[in-house]
This record gives C-alpha cells, structure tokens and sequence, in this order.
C-alpha cells in the first residue's frame, strides 16, 4: 500500500509546524523521516495515523483517503513507550490485536506466534511490569505487528534496545520490508537510518530539505573532500592549491577541496610534502549531510 | 462500533480486577460502616456496659435515696439502662470509734435534757412561789429559788455548749468518715459514682455527684431525671398535693411521631428517614467517584506512558472516549448492583431490617440509579476533559484533589436538603448541575419533590452532560497529544471554550 502526502500543511495557533509537505512511501521500501527535534516529524506521523488532521493537503493510501478499513491496516510503534504495567503480556497483545478488528481467536492464535517468534513466549502470562525494559520494547514492536499490518510507522524503533535485540528488531523489519510492506520510519540514529532506509525524507521547520535515495544524496552532496591521517604539521598543508580549508575531526583532517579542483593532482603534491598513514577522497555520510543541511538551513 | 465495545469491555475487565476496586467496594462500605455501628457495639458490648453501680448518701433518715431508687427503676422499666446502672444506698459509717462518740454526744444531750428539765422545774417553782402572798418566807424562797437557778442556768448554758459542740463534731466526723468511705469505694472501683443528698440542698433542689472517670457524669442523665422527679414529688408534698396523684401526674410522656410521605403516613424513625438518604447519597458517591477517578488516572497513565498514541491510530477519539465512560459506567453499575446485592443477603439474613426503609421502593431505586447514571456521565465527562491535559499524575495531583473537594461539596449541603426538602433555596439548587444528582437523591426520601422537579433536573442534567462532553472532547482531542508542560487555568478555558 503506498502512502502519498501531497502539500500537508498543519498549523498550531500561529506555528506552522507542517508546511507543503509532500513525499510518498512504497511498498516493499523503508523511508526514513529525518529531521532535527521540532522538525514536524511527530506532527508528520500522527497526520499519517489520522490522530491529527491536516489543515491542506492530503495524504491517501493507495489513492484513498483513511478510513476504518486502512487504520487496520497500519501498525504503530510510537516514539516512547509503555504497556499496562500490571497487564499479562498475552491480555494485552490480545487488547491491540482486537482493536485492529481481529477476531478473538485469531488475536489470541497471533500473539502466541509472535511471542514465540519473538522468543517470549515463557511471559505469556508475565505481568507487564515484571519484564525487563528491553523486553518491553520488544513486546511493544510486537503489538505493532499483531494485525499483520501492511503499512508500518515506527517512531525510533531501536531507542533503548540492546545490540542484541537491536540486530533481531532489524533483521525482522528487513524481512517485513522485503515482504512488500509500506515501512516509515522516523529515527535520530542516522548510521542506523543508513543501514536500514532505502529512501530518506531530511524535514526542517515542517518542510521537505532533502530527499532521496542514499546514493543520489550523497552524489548531490558531495563536496569534493578528502580525509587524511597525519602525525606531521598539518600547517604544511596550506600552501598546497585547492585545498579550501582544513579542519580536525578525532585524530583525522578533512580537507575541503575547490569545487573544480583535480583529486589526483592534491593527492600526489600532499604525499610529497607529508607522510601520512591514510588519504582517501570522503564521501560525506548521512550525518554529515544532516549536519550541513540543518546548519545551512538555520 | 466493534472497537467501542472492545474498548467497553477492556476498561470494565481491567478496573474490575484491579485491587482498588475491590477496595471501593468492598472495604470502604465496611469502613463506613464501622464508623457508623462501632459506637452502637460500643453501648451494647456487655463488657464495656459492665454493671455501673451508682452510690446515693444522705445523713438523715427521710428515704430519700430509697425513693430516687424507685423511681429510677419506675422511669427505666423498658430501657437497657437499668439493666446496667443500680442504685445503692450508701451507709454511713457505724464502727465502734464512731458508736462510742455517739454515745458521748447522747450522753451529752441526757445531761443537757436532765439540767434543762431540773432549770425548768427550778422555774415553774418560783412561779408558783411568786403567787404566795408576799411575806418574809416568801422573800426568802424566792431569794434561795434565784440563787439555784442561776446556778442551774449556767451549768445548763455550758452543757448545752458542750452538747453542740460535740454534736458537731461528732455529726461532721460522720459525714467526713462516711464521705472517705464512699471515696474509697470510688477509688477501689466498687462503683462508679454517688449522690450526695444533704436535707437542706436538697430542698432547695442541689445535689452533688462524686465521681472519678468524666464518662460517668456524661452517663447520669437517667439518675438526674428520677432525682428531678423526686425533688418534684417531694415540693408538691410540700404544698399539701395527695401522693397517688402526684405518681400519676409524674407519668412519662409516650410522644409519637407521624410522619407524611405523599398519600402515606409512617412513624418516623431518625436512622432510617434522616440517616437513610445520606448514607445512600454517599454510597452513590463513593461509585462514582471509585469509576471516574478510574477514568482520570486511567487517561493520565495512558497519556503518561504513550499508550493514548497507540489506542488513537486504532480508534477514533470519540470511540475512545465514549467507551472508556461507558465501560467504567457499567462498572459504577455493578458496583451498585454489588451492594444492592449484599443487602438483599442482608435481608434475607434478618440482619438488616429492610421492611422499615420503606422509601426504598422499586421506583425510588429506579430514579436512584437513574440520577446516579446522570451524575457519573456528567463527572466522568469532566474528568475525562481534564485528565488528558496533564502528562503526570504529580501534575494532576492537585487539581484532582480540588476537583473531588468540589464534588463531595454537595454532600456538605446536604443538611439544607434534610431540613426543607422543597423549599424554594433547595429547588433552585436542584437544578444547579454539580448539586443536582446528591439533592435529588436525598429529596425523593425526604419530601417527595413536585412532578415538574424530575422534568426540570433530568433536562438539565441532559443539558450539562451534552456540554460536559462536548468540551472533554475538545480538551481531550487537544490534551492528550500535548506533552511537557502543566496546563494553565486559562489555557484549560481557552481549550474548552475554542478561545484564540
């Protein structure tokens, strides 16, 4: 099912916190929705969910407006979380699952195979409240799956999760993806975006600043760099033409070349000057890009 | 519609089984009515009514202990109270040191008479000599008669000096004696207090009582009412009154009181119709504080912990909201229906008497239940509203506090309603909203309101509810998706009332 948000618009008294938003999600690809804290991301979802309504715009699914039918359709793992602390962890599943119109049996039949795919199904009569908190994430991921939604909206799905869950909740969402769910996916944690998304959305101040897929970013992005490791003065540098300017970052340079500039050239007249123990032409990561664009935009 | 009876059905199950709820069934009526019979177990424990003995002293021999006594069991024949109070008369001290000082004072008095009757015989003597004929020997006998009688005066004048003194002494050594002997008796515990019954006080109505613990004097009002009758009986002997009349003039009074209720008249019992109706009101209180309380800290901790998020991409807000009241209506509801439960068993057990409530008819009960509903939709809608502004139940704390506080207010008033149910003040705050459901409650028992009232307050209530809802909705729509920061006063109204 693929999500179109054409020109949203929402506004909070006099705050315009979604602003000609437009972008689309597809089936079988993970969007990634970036954007710094009060970017309209929340704002963004929630319009998405229909708990909020757009002021313009509009946002279709498969070409529909939402309606019930496609509320079921959606599985939402919201950004903090927590369950009925003093819940059994099967009443609760039970609970989403009904919510999401599933039939009594099959809610139960659904939370028993996803607790035991999850491996919880030993707390399947476990108050809430006795798991652990990694636990209770995973449990909550798992209520989001428990109607066999098409569309998945996930709110930093990783946030607090061990290296161990972390690499399960991953793998399950790429498995999700590759079975041809709509995926979207908000998230601060942008090497994790990078590892997951297929497509970004970077929103400031309500408004789409960059999007695209990673490769196609990072083409636009490029900005002609190069990173070198030294133990020398890095002041003998400066005499070198093209290089822009030089900046430290941990225990590497980054040299911002001049945009016409040859790397070849640069790179022979730098190892004739100095001995360095690595030189490789930077191609900018997604953070860098985040980085820049929000810096430039503010 | 299906998700609302989810909803319905998850709010209802999950409160049920929650320990508070058991709490507000179960223990609080117990707790209420604890509070309520303690006292009563208190007067009829027999161990804590033990036989109190009351002691009555008087230091001459008019009976007039004798007679309080009488009249006290006369007073009290069908009351409890003599079984555990008992007059005794205290006796005055009579050992042998106080024997022998009588005696000395007896002989004291003997000597007196014996000198008192020698001076006037020596008088009546010279009388007669006086009406000799006047001569010599006449002179003379009057002369020796004079001599003797002077002589005889002043012994008499000091043996009469003598005998009082002694007869006070000895008569306020009695009463010091029989006075420690009654305060030893006190101290040792043998009884619980004593009269102290002096001819002349008496008389002019004074009588003292002695005791040690302050509950006994709180405890004599039986004893001062057969003194009283006494003191009565004993003035009108006084005045010349025949004694059969005065016992049948001093009957006590039979007072029985009618009460109207509609076409019905009833005797009026103070418990049951003043008592019954508020003890009813706080029962339908405690039901639907016990549910919207649920609903407000039930919204708070889903807000609190996101859930709300979760439950809005599923539901829409009015589903939410409707199914959460109704849900944690229906186990108002039962609640009642619990109680209404227990005093049928009750009944049936014969451990309550329920054929002398005799408002608790099936239609009463229905308008009960009905004014109850009104009220729980009317605060559940409020709560709800309000509830979904704050993040924190810290937060919400006070405001919760002050909203309950605001709630229970009608109650205060409630002695309005018992003292003139129709008046004019208690119609018109009838129909004030928060009030309406607890006077209306405590009306239909107490004076059977005019037909137009039940119009008027239902409309009213509708009216309210209809409102109460439409602006929890609009706080709720708002509220529940702002995080962070406490809402202002201002901020709430602005909310409710779509205020730029």
């Amino acid at each position: 099912m693929k999500i179109q948000i054409s020109e949203v618009c929402k506004t909070f008294k006099e705050l315009t916190v979604v602003d000609q938003l437009s972008f689309e999600v597809e089936p079988g690809k993970i969007v990634g929705l970036l954007g710094p804290n009060g970017a309209g991301k929340t704002t963004t979802i929630r319009m998405i969910l229909d708990i909020l309504k757009p002021d313009r715009g509009q946002i279709t699914f498969d070409g529909q407006t939402v309606n019930r039918h496609i509320r079921n359709r959606i599985g939402y793992l919201p950004e903090e979380r927590g369950l009925y602390q003093k819940f059994k962890v099967m009443d609760v599943i039970w609970y989403f699952g009904r919510l999401k119109n599933l039939p009594k049996r099959k809610s139960h039949i659904e939370a028993i195979r996803l607790l035991d795919a999850f491996k919880m199904i030993d707390y399947v009569d476990e108050p809430i409240g006795h798991l652990s908190k990694g636990t209770q994430q995973k449990l909550q991921f798992l209520v989001c799956l428990i109607h066999n939604p098409d569309i998945l909206i996930m709110d930093e799905p990783m946030a607090s999760l061990d290296p161990i869950n972390q690499q399960l909740i991953r793998t399950k969402i790429l498995q999700l993806r590759d079975e041809g769910k709509t995926i979207l996916l908000s998230t601060h944690q942008l090497l994790e975006a990078e590892n997951l998304c297929d497509y970004f959305v970077l929103i400031d101040h309500g408004k789409v600043v960059l999007q695209g897929a990673l490769p196609q970013i990072q083409k636009n992005y490029d900005q002609n760099m190069m990173v070198i490791e030294t133990k020398q003065d890095p002041g003998l540098l400066r005499g070198i033409a093209g290089i822009r300017k030089i900046e430290r970052r941990d225990s590497a340079l980054y040299l911002l070349l001049d945009k016409n500039a040859q790397s070849k050239e640069i790179m022979q007249k730098i190892i004739q000057k100095i001995d360095v123990s690595r030189l490789e032409v930077y191609k900018p990561s997604l953070h860098d890009i985040f980085m820049q664009t929000i810096k430039g935009t503010h | 519609m299906k998700q609302f009876f989810v909803i319905t059905w998850w709010e209802f199950v999950r409160q049920f089984k929650s320990r508070s709820f058991l709490l507000a069934t179960f223990i609080s009526p117990l707790v209420f009515a604890a509070l309520m019979f303690i006292p009563t177990l208190y007067m009829e424990d027999p161990s804590i009514n033990r036989l109190k003995i009351i002691g009555c002293m008087e230091f001459d021999t008019t009976g007039i202990c004798r007679n309080i006594r009488q009249r006290f069991v006369e007073l009290n024949a069908d009351s409890p109270l003599q079984s555990f109070i008992q007059l005794i008369t205290i006796r005055t001290d009579t050992s042998a040191s106080m024997k022998n000082r009588f005696n000395l004072t007896r002989r004291s008095k003997s000597r007196l008479d014996s000198l008192d009757n020698n001076y006037n015989r020596i008088k009546e003597r010279r009388k007669y000599v006086f009406q000799k004929p006047e001569g010599a020997s006449r002179e003379q006998e009057l002369k020796a008669t004079y001599d003797e009688l002077l002589q005889i005066r002043e012994a008499r004048d000091l043996a009469e000096l003598d005998y009082r003194r002694m007869d006070q002494e000895t008569d306020s050594l009695w009463r010091l004696e029989t006075i420690r002997h009654a305060d030893d008796l006190l101290r040792s515990s043998k009884m619980e207090g004593y009269l102290l019954i002096d001819q002349i006080n008496f008389s002019e109505g004074i009588i003292e009582f002695h005791s040690l613990l302050p509950s006994n004097f709180l405890q004599i009002d039986p004893v001062k009412q057969a003194v009283q009758v006494v003191v009565v009986e004993q003035r009108l002997k006084n005045e010349g009154l025949r004694v059969d009349k005065i016992q049948e003039w001093l009957e006590p009074l039979i007072f029985r009181e009618i009460q109207m209720q509609g076409e019905e008249k009833q005797e009026f019992n103070f418990l049951i119709n003043y008592l019954g109706p508020i003890v009813i009101v706080l029962f339908l209180f405690i039901s639907i504080f016990t549910s919207s309380g649920f609903l407000f800290s039930g919204v708070l901790k889903e807000k609190s912990n996101r859930v709300i998020e979760l439950l809005l991409s599923s539901v829409s807000y009015t589903q939410l909201i409707a199914g959460k009241i109704f849900g944690l209506g229906l186990l108002g509801i039962f609640q009642v229906l619990i109680w209404f439960s227990l005093t049928l068993l009750l009944a049936s057990l014969n451990i309550l008497n329920t054929s002398e409530i005799t408002f608790l008819t099936f239609g009463n009960a229905g308008l009960f239940l009905l004014y109850f509903l009104l009220g729980y939709l009317f605060f559940a809608s409020i709560f709800v509203g309000i509830g979904s502004l704050f993040s924190h139940e810290e937060d919400a704390h006070h405001l919760n506090q002050f909203m309950r506080m605001l709630s229970i207010f009608p109650i205060v008033l409630a002695v309005l309603v018992l003292d003139t149910p129709n008046s004019l003040l208690v119609r018109i705050l009838s129909f004030i909203p928060p009030l309406t459901p607890t006077f209306m409650i405590l009306r239909i028992p107490l004076g059977s309101p005019p037909v137009e009232d039940y119009y008027i307050s239902i409309g009213i209530m509708i009216i309210s509810i209809l409102l109460a809802i439409i602006l929890a909705g609009r706080l709720f729509k708002v509220g529940s998706l702002i995080y962070g920061k406490k809402p202002t006063f201002r901020e709430i109204i602005r909310i409710a009332f779509n205020l730029h």
